[in-house]
């Protein structure tokens, strides 16, 4: 929790008025963003995203496994996320469980599409090995180190870095199997495939203060919210979903608006995050 | 499935505050102040003049409804449903089937449950229903087979309480009873595999299903059962949540159809039971079974008339 | 709790589950008949009444087609010991399933999405300051999910909320719309939600006209997405109006 005095809150709210906030942004400006990828060996990907003092991980980790009867032709992919005690005293315990439950929810949501697979940011048909029988299920694990406020979009930001830089091992079907058992299949250890991480979206946060509402909130300027509104943009502009993060009421044509301000703001973040994932890949490489 | 009987008795709530006989106390609010601080005295008052504050005899039960598997006494709602899987039967066993039974308090029942955590007295009355049912040789296993060896029904009954004002395993046994007496057990055939399946889904009308002439379970000597609360020479029958909470001796008898005790459980509580007191409370459930067993062929020819 | 001790058998219903997603309706295809009979932007009946659990502070039950939930509001009461101090009230929700509320066996257990869900939409209609230090207890739960599971949750804990006496705003009432192919489809039942592409879930203060909580999931371009909210919108006022007329009969019934 942020303790603030009248003053600071005056400060804060007069300046988002202004288009002047605490940091010298702007109200649709992000912080900057820094973007490591390969952070943890053990993973098939990962990376990490800093915006400002917000600290997150997030690592993808593939295993083979056994499509649902409902959907033989799909892969499963989990997301959860975990907020670690050292980003707030608060998260200790227990505490954190409900954010998390929140922000793993909200991802989801942003990130998987409908039931039926539609509008999901990575195409879950592309995880089948063989249909009915085998496919890869992903589980995406975002984990919060540092928290500054706007942990839903640097979440979001880092799963579409580890995603890129995910290499799922290529895998070999043995021919000879009957239609009622499980066929033999060969992990390879070199070859590796890489996703299309063009479609996944990444989430704009709005949050409301006073009459304006401002991107990439710090965690003092989310005290003085009074709603706020995550909304994922993928690259063709369109919206994958859709999250109010409770506060008070909103009229429906300012969420219209919100949306229509998110996808403005999301070109910009999409290119800025793609060079940064482009620069990461490529120091990575490097060294 | 209509739930329409949940709403139909709320007098409770609106007589609680009945002016009663004890002519010391001039008005509502010095009567519910007098309850809340000296629950005890209140209800010795009560008893004196052998009456209850919600205005019934000390040995009345309260109005029970049952329509489907939902049971009403007073206001404490008991809703059951079962679930028939199919199961191998164990190989002492070929050619019975099982019963599973479940007893769920949700902390929408009372505001001592809260959520996280499982209700104090549940796991007891899980129990105690379980023991019943089973013992009392309401259904005959056997009647669940369906292929000796193979395959058997496995019911799983689960009794869920809405409602909590005392009386929870008495309104949970009629619900239990109550969902017995209609279950319906669907046609079903072997398949190619070996498998238990629904004759009309699979197309396999044509085939004979193993369970033609099971279509409904006879109920033999369905069990019944009162609580009583017995303080110093009184005994309670039917008692409300906050009754049981003042007054900690419960005495349960379970009898049959046919008025054979089942079981009877009095755990503990500060009252000694004389001989006495529990032939009176066996009397008080005696008629009390005559009056379930009315109530529920209503409930069951209600529901064929729809 | 198995019948014979040390005997947990495995089991597996007659009902194989053989669940083909439906011949989903190409782009143009509207003669399409949802498995109900019911229009496009045809909502199920709904039915409400308040004061279904006589133990609660306030409570209410609500059936749309075979969706059938109950809602108790408990205080307001002390909150946690381990709470901090706080000069407005808290609000708790939980939200929990029977294990026969969906086709297949459960586990009963509580759901924590919508138990979060349902904070979200509740919090922003609720007067907090009215009842300071204090904690209000919403628990809903799901006697047979038939669809739309969480919009019915919500409008029937804000009628519960209404008939414990919690100071409101104004009564939230939840629609929830399912994209199938190109059409969008109101108040789904669980098979359309099974295979739907895309859903939204509004909730709102119908006499305010404000918007408590929304969710999209899905790929949608804003043209449909205006289309779907005022389809929301326009459902939830009336959906409003039926709650009203609930609350109203209650009053009338009790003054009686």
């Amino acid at each position: 929790m942020v303790g603030l005095s009248v003053g600071e809150k005056h400060f804060i709210q007069g300046g988002i008025a202004q288009d002047l906030r605490s940091d010298g942004r702007k109200r649709l400006t992000y912080r900057p963003i820094y973007v490591e990828t390969g952070v943890i060996p053990q993973a098939h990907g990962s990376a990490r995203v800093r915006l400002g003092a917000t600290d997150v991980i997030a690592s993808v980790k593939a295993e083979l496994g056994k499509p649902s009867a409902l959907q033989p032709d799909k892969g499963k992919i989990a997301i959860y996320v975990d907020c670690s005690p050292t980003a707030a005293p608060m998260f200790e315990g227990r505490g954190g469980e409900e954010l998390s439950t929140e922000l793993s929810v909200a991802l989801q949501r942003c990130l998987l599409g409908g039931k039926s697979g539609a509008g999901a940011g990575i195409d879950p048909t592309s995880l089948v090995v063989v249909e009915g029988k085998v496919c890869w299920d992903l589980y995406i694990d975002g984990l919060v180190i540092s928290s500054d406020g706007n942990l839903l979009d640097a979440l979001a930001a880092a799963i579409k870095a580890a995603l890129s830089n995910t290499g799922i091992p290529k895998v070999d079907v043995a021919v000879e199997t009957r239609s009622d058992e499980q066929p033999e299949v060969n992990i390879s250890d070199e070859e590796f495939l890489q996703f299309d991480t063009s479609g996944i979206p990444v989430i704009v946060t709005l949050t409301k203060v006073g009459r304006h509402y401002i991107v990439d909130a710090t965690s003092e300027e989310e005290s003085q919210m009074s709603s706020a509104v995550s909304i994922s943009v993928n690259r063709k502009g369109h919206i994958c979903g859709l999250t109010k993060r409770g506060g008070v009421g909103l009229d429906p044509s300012i969420i219209l608006d919100m949306i229509s301000v998110a996808k403005h703001v999301s070109e910009q973040l999409i290119n800025k995050l793609d060079s940064e994932i482009a620069a990461a890949e490529a120091s990575e490489e490097e060294s | 499935m209509c739930f329409f009987p949940l709403f139909r008795s709320k007098e409770n709530r609106l007589t609680m505050g009945l002016p009663n006989a004890s002519g010391d106390l001039s008005t509502e609010v010095e009567v519910d102040a007098f309850r809340r601080l000296f629950p005890l005295r209140f209800y010795e008052k009560h008893l004196l003049e052998s009456i209850r504050p919600d205005a019934r005899p000390l040995g009345r039960a309260r109005e029970t409804t049952i329509a489907l598997a939902l049971a009403k006494i007073g206001s404490t709602t008991m809703l059951a449903a079962i679930k028939m899987e199919v199961m191998t039967p164990s190989l002492e066993t070929p050619d019975e089937g099982c019963i599973a039974i479940d007893f769920h308090m949700p902390p929408i029942c009372s505001p001592i449950v809260r959520p996280g955590r499982p209700a104090e007295g549940a796991p007891v009355v899980a129990k105690q229903l379980s023991d019943t049912i089973l013992s009392s040789g309401m259904i005959n296993l056997k009647e669940l087979s369906l292929v000796s060896g193979k395959a058997a029904w496995m019911a799983y009954l689960d009794i869920y309480c809405l409602d909590a004002d005392g009386a929870l395993f008495d309104t949970a046994l009629l619900s239990a009873v109550a969902a017995f007496s209609h279950l319906e057990i669907p046609v079903v055939s072997l398949n190619d595999d070996g498998k238990i399946v629904l004759s009309e889904e699979q197309g396999l009308s044509d085939r004979e299903p193993v369970n033609k002439e099971k279509r409904k379970i006879n109920l033999s000597s369905v069990p019944f059962s009162l609580t009583c609360v017995l303080h110093k020479n009184y005994i309670l029958a039917d008692p409300t949540a906050e009754e049981e909470s003042i007054m900690d001796t419960i005495v349960t008898v379970v009898l049959d159809s046919s008025s054979q005790l089942v079981s009877l459980h009095k755990p503990g509580g500060t009252v000694l039971a004389y001989t006495s007191a529990i032939q009176d409370c066996i009397a008080l459930t005696r008629q009390r079974v005559k009056e379930l067993q009315k109530i529920l062929e209503e409930g069951i020819s209600g529901m064929e008339v729809d | 709790m198995a019948a014979k001790p040390g005997s947990a058998p495995v089991t597996y219903s007659p009902n194989l589950g053989q669940k083909t997603r439906p011949p989903i309706f190409k782009d143009n295809d509207l003669d399409w008949v949802r498995p109900d009979g019911r229009g496009f932007h045809q909502c199920r009946p709904a039915f409400f009444r308040t004061g279904a659990v006589n133990s609660a502070s306030g409570s209410a039950y609500a059936e749309l087609g075979s969706t059938k939930v109950i809602v108790s509001v408990f205080g307001p009461r002390e909150s946690k010991k381990a709470m901090m101090y706080s000069d407005t009230g808290r609000l708790n929700c939980n939200v929990s399933y029977t294990t026969f509320a969906t086709p297949v066996r459960g586990q009963g257990s509580d759901h924590k999405e919508f138990s979060s869900m349902l904070l979200k939409a509740l919090e922003g209609a609720i007067m907090l300051e009215t009842f300071p230090k204090t904690t209000v207890d919403v628990f809903a739960l799901v006697l047979e999910s038939g669809g739309s599971d969480l919009p019915v949750v919500i409008s029937c804990a804000s009628l519960a909320l209404a008939d414990a006496g919690i100071m409101m705003y104004d009564l939230v009432a939840a629609v929830s719309v399912s994209c199938l192919g190109k059409n969008l489809v109101i108040d789904p039942v669980l098979e359309e939600e099974s295979y739907q592409d895309g859903s939204l879930m509004l909730t709102c203060m119908p006499s305010r006209y404000e918007v408590t909580q929304l969710t999209f999931t899905g790929e949608w371009s804003t043209p449909d997405i205006n289309e779907a909210m005022q389809l929301c919108l326009d459902a939830c006022s009336k959906l409003g109006k039926v709650m009203r007329t609930c609350l109203k009969e209650a009053a009338s019934a009790s003054q009686e």
